[in-house]
């Protein structure tokens, strides 16, 4: 991967509890899917897509939990890059939505102070089996300084405008930090990725 | 949330360590299901690393005597039948002993100090009551560990929120480079913060010193990574291979060593190690530039010329140094700070592997050889068990085994009963050693390595940049002592709050770790205290807190040491002592080869981007092109 292919890269990551329709939302995304084959998600780390805003090519990682939530048993080190978390749970499933607080804690301890946190209340295609209202999740993701939206990863309701919406925060965020910096070209990240590094033998 | 765990599986793995964890992600990759448990509340065992709240949530949870918890409820022997018996488990981990915490700074609350990090669920009452108070913690003396307390009050209430002011904008900065992924180095934008930094000589300037109080280090814990084991990557060895060849390495980042030291007369040097430090170097003349340059030359490739050296072949490696006309100081930086090989032990022929080897791993990341992974060692299994979890492994943390079931016919384990009851087959199972009971390791000779974790608010050797990350190796002084291995991380490595260095000591046990330790630490460091008379002492970098504990080594054991464990039952080790992971991937990639004989070892994963996804009746993408979205949205 060369970096003329896109103007920024972004790693986005979901989190939340199992059956909140996260795999979902992401192959909705990407591939315009529904639902996804079940056995498709092995080997598959992290989804790509790139999306043209105002003329340029931002480049989104979307990382999924790896089924790692279902015991809750996610690694530290699933959130120690994402530029964005989005933190969904199920408008139809209370203890979904009980658990956001526990989520929000380990995104405290491990994520970055600076990562952008969006509140998904996904599956509105089963309105009438509501159990969280619109309001209660207005109210929570206020609170806690987050976006919040509503989605159905079934009906591709707001399941593009919760990505390209995100990707234009992650555009200004990276913007004001580049001007913050004085730094005109990429930020530095903190250290190295191993495998793309080339080799400068002194033997 | 789903309790139960599903109870077929192909591999039923124990513990989360760092062999355990590249197995898995080799199993799972392989196309066996696997399940991952771990008895503890985070990832590691004793490879773990933690926040500094949750440091001390765990030393408090071993100082717990040992409770038959009520979630054990289930009792195990009712739930085994007649054809079978059952191997017990172990219930507590004993591997950890000698803990002794000091705290050097002052611990005076000025305020409610919180912090997240402590470790999680189980152990959340432990830590909050670790938060509130800190020096119950540090003064528990239950049980027979004993734990020591040093309090020096330290009445700076004005300048210490200021010294939070600060630590917090620079955190700001730190928290922005974060956010993009591209290579590079950060050192140079941190340069306008640091006013700390200054030459050795100058003393002046010690009112410029910062003041660190215990509740700072609470409030920034989450800033700490701390390592219950020290390690390294060398560049060119076994972990990095695996690293790159499975694709694991994109979990991870990392950062170069930037210095190996010395400790030569009573004082802290820099080693030079590459051409250009040999040639740049001040303290070296020409004529020992031009010896250990010869020397070096002849090190890369010495199997060619063996009449160089066969006669000294079996001899100890100082006895050979001695004859290559290197100075005393050179022959005491190759020995111990290059070959990194105590005095009396090394025979030459592996005092020169261990030369070529240093010096072919320099130069491909940086001038030293080896690499540190960002946020700590922890990382590096946790990573392995992402790869697994990626390929359908299942994890399950907080989760006891009970016993392993073995059919009494076969004489193969075929289950595991785990705290809840709950029975899960299998056909092959590893379990770390430190789960064995007593009896399964009645037989087993263990070592001990002795560690000390520090915070000290300086470098052990100060230059202009005060981001360094140094390897020092300090050699034994006495007879039947071994050498002690000094890392010394600054706080870009995210392992340690701005303005303070995390320390780690570690060195094969002869007594207990302080015993072992101290000494060093007292030459190295001097205690943070309010007045400081001795005007040379200012020199030294202060200690603000310290650690001390033993860990069991359980490396190098015979698999025919364990009693009556099945042929299908196969046991991984803890941390060895050494600087590099070779031991556990060599374990990793033998025990997965004894088990799937045909199997290979962690290829390569396809690329993400390249994968086509079996969608419903869709045609398959073509790899390379991408779905482009136009969007016009506000910016």
């Amino acid at each position: 991967m060369s970096m003329e292919d896109y103007d920024f890269l972004f790693k986005i990551v979901l989190i939340g509890n199992a059956g909140v329709g996260k795999t979902c939302l992401v192959r909705r995304f990407t591939q315009g899917l529904f639902p996804p084959g079940q056995g498709a998600t092995i080997g598959v780390d992290f989804m790509i897509k790139t999306v043209e805003i105002n003329g340029e090519k931002v480049k989104l990682q979307i990382w999924d939990t790896a089924g790692q939530e279902r015991f809750r048993s996610i690694t530290q080190s699933y959130y120690r890059s994402a530029n964005a978390l989005i933190l969904t749970y199920d408008i139809t499933c209370e203890e979904s939505f009980r658990c956001l607080p526990e989520w929000l804690r380990e995104i405290e301890q491990y994520a970055s102070n600076k990562v952008i946190t969006v509140l998904v209340g996904n599956k509105i295609d089963l309105a009438e089996r509501r159990e969280v209202s619109q309001q209660r999740a207005e109210e929570f993701s206020e609170a806690q300084d987050m976006y919040y939206l509503e989605t159905s990863a079934k009906e591709s309701d707001n399941v593009e405008k919760l990505f390209l919406d995100l990707a234009c925060r992650l555009i200004s965020e990276a913007r004001q930090n580049t001007l913050v910096n004085n730094v005109s070209s990429p930020l530095p990240g903190e250290g190295k990725s191993i495998s793309y590094l080339t080799c400068c033998n002194f033997n | 949330m789903a309790d139960s765990l599903p109870t077929e599986f192909d591999v039923v793995i124990v513990g989360t360590g760092l062999p355990e964890s590249i197995l898995a992600a080799a199993c799972s990759r392989s196309g066996q299901r696997v399940l991952h448990v771990d008895s503890k509340s985070y990832y590691g065992g004793n490879w773990a690393s933690f926040s500094f709240s949750g440091l001390l949530s765990w030393l408090k949870d071993y100082q717990q005597i040992c409770i038959d918890g009520e979630e054990s409820t289930v009792k195990w022997p009712d739930l085994i039948h007649e054809t079978e018996e059952a191997i017990t488990l172990r219930k507590k981990d004993e591997t950890i002993q000698h803990m002794e915490i000091f705290c050097y700074v002052s611990q005076d609350l000025d305020d409610n100090v919180e912090e997240i990090g402590a470790l999680q669920k189980n152990l959340s009452t432990v830590a909050s009551s670790t938060l509130t108070e800190p020096l119950d913690s540090a003064c528990l003396v239950k049980d027979k560990r004993s734990v020591y307390v040093t309090k020096y009050k330290m009445p700076a209430k004005d300048t210490l929120k200021s010294d939070r002011e600060t630590s917090l904008e620079v955190n700001d900065i730190e928290e922005t480079l974060e956010k993009e992924n591209d290579c590079g180095d950060k050192t140079r934008v941190h340069t306008d913060g640091d006013k700390d930094e200054k030459p050795v000589e100058d003393n002046m300037d010690q009112p410029k010193r910062n003041r660190i109080t215990y509740s700072q280090i609470l409030k920034e814990g989450r800033r700490f990574n701390i390592d219950l084991v020290s390690k390294l990557l060398y560049s060119q060895g076994l972990l990095i291979d695996l690293l790159i060849k499975s694709n694991v390495s994109r979990y991870a980042e990392f950062k170069n060593v930037t210095r190996i030291l010395t400790f030569w007369e009573g004082k802290v040097e820099q080693v030079p190690c590459s051409r250009a430090d040999v040639f740049n170097s001040k303290e070296l003349t020409m004529v020992e530039k031009r010896m250990l340059m010869k020397f070096f030359t002849f090190c890369t490739d010495f199997e060619q010329h063996p009449d160089e050296y066969e006669a000294f072949k079996q001899r100890p490696f100082s006895d050979y140094l001695k004859t290559k006309k290197l100075t005393p100081s050179l022959q005491h930086f190759v020995l111990h700070s290059i070959a990194m090989t105590s005095e009396s032990s090394c025979t030459t022929i592996d005092g020169l592997k261990a030369t070529k080897n240093f010096l072919q791993c320099l130069g491909w990341f940086g001038n030293t050889p080896f690499l540190f992974p960002l946020y700590g060692q922890g990382e590096i299994s946790q990573c392995f068990c992402r790869m697994c979890a990626v390929f359908g492994g299942i994890y399950c943390l907080r989760r006891k085994v009970q016993c392993l079931v073995v059919d009494k016919e076969s004489g193969r384990c075929n289950a595991v009963i785990d705290h809840l009851g709950q029975r899960i087959h299998a056909k092959n199972f590893i379990v770390e050693d430190s789960y064995l009971s007593e009896e399964t390791c009645s037989s087993v000779q263990y070592k001990q390595i002795s560690r000390a974790v520090l915070i000290t608010d300086q470098s052990i050797l100060k230059t202009d940049s005060d981001q360094q990350i140094s390897v020092l190796i300090v050699p034994p002084v006495e007879p039947g002592t071994f050498a002690v291995r000094v890392t010394e991380l600054c706080s870009s490595t995210m392992t340690c709050m701005k303005d303070t260095y995390l320390v780690h000591l570690t060195c094969s046990s002869s007594k207990t770790a302080r015993e072992d330790l101290e000494s060093v630490v007292k030459k190295l460091f001097t205690p943070y205290a309010e007045i400081e008379i001795n005007k040379e002492e200012h020199s030294k970098p202060r200690l603000l807190w310290a650690l001390y504990f033993n860990m069991r080594d359980s490396s190098g054991i015979s698999r025919s040491s364990y009693n009556g464990l099945p042929s299908n039952v196969y046991v991984c080790s803890g941390p060895d002592c050494g600087v590099g992971n070779e031991h556990a991937v060599k374990q990793a990639e033998t025990l997965f080869r004894e088990i799937f004989p045909s199997e290979e070892f962690c290829p390569s994963p396809p690329n993400p981007e390249d994968i086509i996804l079996d969608g419903n009746d869709k045609q398959p993408e073509v790899p390379g092109t991408k779905n482009v979205l136009m969007a016009e949205v506000e910016p």
